[in-house]
């Protein structure tokens, strides 16, 4: 028998927690909760959870794949901190995966636009096609003015803001990433800092 | 007993493989003064996002420093607070994964203990102990009667040390971090400036320094308005005899009134050498300790030390549920 392959998605950019194992082409178990500012608490004893459901350790993984944003910095931050250390330490492959891919893939629509709020008029965007349950990215993963952005599209489009990511139908339309240097992955801020900015300014 | 610290409080993420809360393996400091230096302080978005770039490569060096498998590793110790949230979270979330992975124990240490237990890489502690903290965010007297027994007989009520030294070389004029600076500048000024030393003689062990830091900026202010030659040698020397005068007069009060064996300095500003000298000069009943250069500034062998001990005294292991926090009161760390 051939040894089975074993995944943990883990995803922190939004206001949800989400967590899923994969055995081979079978999604085993998930966990999404809405977050009130405690990604931080409860990921890592939900993640014992879960494993412990399907007899799995973290050494047991084959590969860890994670949202690396757009979404909220320090959100997304513990959960590629948690990839980047269940990575290194077992020699695990990591792959990446956009945040707003997962939000995607939630949508059963044809034409989809993935919506994280960032504040003034701004959000996080995409925009994703989709077919025979496959989905295909139409636009790079944006920060951008809403009303800009969606002017521009056609309609009709459907406007994900929260949805319980689909990770096979992800996997299917491979929209991962195997990141080649697990020391070297960080999340995808998509802006510098307001210090930054301000520093160029002068 | 191999204690596996990490600390990533503020812009240093450390991590460090320490042996029976003694003798340090390794101890591995990726610092972002640097980067840090181009806003006069410390950015915290900045800091989080050098955290999480360098977090795995931190603790691969500490391990193949110290020449130790994580199997082999008793304990892990990671800072808990206080410091910058989004920075704790990183080194928290990590260590987290490192006890889960190996079903190593794991517990939280408070910052300040760190900087206390510092001193007994090189030093035993003996007590009734008495340690002045004094770093960029803290300032406050902790007597111990024991290990892991904190009692704050006081603390500053507005400004830390470390912030007043930082603002007064930024009105002067000095780069980033400006502690050093000043107390580099200050040995070859004379302290021929008449500075105020706020509270030195109430009779609490609390400290203020936001009445001499504005003392400071308003005469510097002034000068520069009538255009008076400003020699900053002496500015700062000024401004260090006065702050050492008041954190050494009271230091020396709380070590007799408290009848203790010995004195720690402990911190960042420990590295100050205006304040080493004073310190030693005018203590001289107790014996006087700093820890070396390199355990004052943020770093995680301070953490594992504490931590080793922390974990000796109260048997007690930190769940998955370990979270940072921003404010952690030292008293109920233990
Ligand atoms: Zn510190």
């Amino acid at each position: 028998m051939k040894p089975s392959f074993k995944r943990l998605a883990i995803d922190t950019a939004t206001d949800h927690l989400y967590l899923s194992v994969i055995i081979d082409d079978q999604e085993k178990g998930n966990v999404w909760v809405i977050g009130n500012q405690d990604h931080s608490v409860r990921i890592m004893p939900l993640m014992e959870e879960l494993l412990q459901a399907e007899g799995l350790k973290l050494q047991d993984l084959d590969e860890v794949i994670v949202g690396v944003g757009p979404g909220s910095y320090t959100g997304v931050r513990i959960g590629v901190s948690i990839a980047k250390m269940i990575g290194y330490l077992n020699s695990c492959q990591v792959s990446k995966v956009s945040s707003l891919a997962l939000l995607a893939s939630s949508s059963q629509a044809e034409r989809i636009v993935p919506f994280l709020d960032a504040r003034r008029g701004n959000a996080f965007l995409a925009t994703f096609h989709q077919q025979n349950h496959l989905l295909q990215r139409i636009q790079p993963d944006v920060l951008e003015n809403v009303e800009h952005y969606l002017s521009q599209l056609k309609s009709p489009i459907d406007i994900v803001k929260v949805g319980k990511p689909d990770i096979l139908k992800v996997l299917r339309s491979g929209l991962t990433e195997v990141v080649e240097n697990v020391h070297e992955l960080v999340p995808e801020y998509l802006q510098i800092t307001e210090a930054e900015r301000h520093l160029r300014a002068q | 007993m191999l204690t596996l610290g990490v600390e990533s409080s503020c812009d240093e993420t450390s991590v460090s493989v320490v042996r029976d809360g003694k003798t340090v393996l390794s101890n591995v400091v990726l610092s972002q003064i640097d980067i840090h230096q181009a806003y006069g302080g410390v950015v915290p978005e900045i800091a989080s996002r050098e955290h999480v770039k360098g977090i795995t490569y931190v603790f691969d060096q500490a391990m193949k420093q110290a020449q130790v498998q994580y199997q082999d590793i008793d304990l892990i110790a990671v800072t808990e607070g206080p410091g910058l949230i989004g920075s704790l979270l990183i080194g928290v979330n990590a260590a987290k994964v490192v006890a889960m992975n190996y079903g190593i124990p794991l517990v939280g240490v408070h910052h300040i203990a760190g900087h206390i237990y510092a001193n007994n890489i090189e030093h035993d502690m003996e007590f009734p102990l008495l340690a002045l903290v004094v770093s960029g965010g803290h300032t406050e007297l902790v007597l111990m009667n024991d290990h892991y027994e904190f009692e704050k007989l006081g603390e500053t009520q507005d400004d830390a040390v470390g912030e007043a030294y930082d603002k007064i070389a930024r009105v002067l004029g000095l780069p980033y971090p400006g502690g050093p600076q000043v107390d580099k500048r200050a040995k070859e000024g004379k302290p021929v400036l008449d500075f105020p030393r706020p509270m030195i003689d109430s009779k609490d062990f609390n400290f203020s320094f936001s009445g001499l830091k504005s003392h400071v900026i308003n005469l510097h202010h002034n000068m520069v308005q009538r255009h008076e030659e400003i020699i900053v040698d002496d500015f700062c020397a000024s401004f260090q005899d006065a702050i050492t005068d008041v954190l050494v007069k009271k230091t020396l009060e709380a070590s007799k009134q408290y009848d203790v064996k010995q004195v720690i300095v402990a911190g960042g500003v420990a590295a100050n050498k205006g304040l080493r000298e004073k310190m030693s000069k005018t203590i001289t009943h107790v014996p006087v300790y700093f820890p070396h250069i390199k355990y004052c500034t943020d770093n995680a062998a301070m953490i594992a030390v504490a931590g080793t001990f922390q974990y000796l005294k109260t048997h007690q292991a930190s769940d998955m549920y370990l979270n940072g926090s921003s404010r952690l009161d030292l008293t109920l760390g233990a």
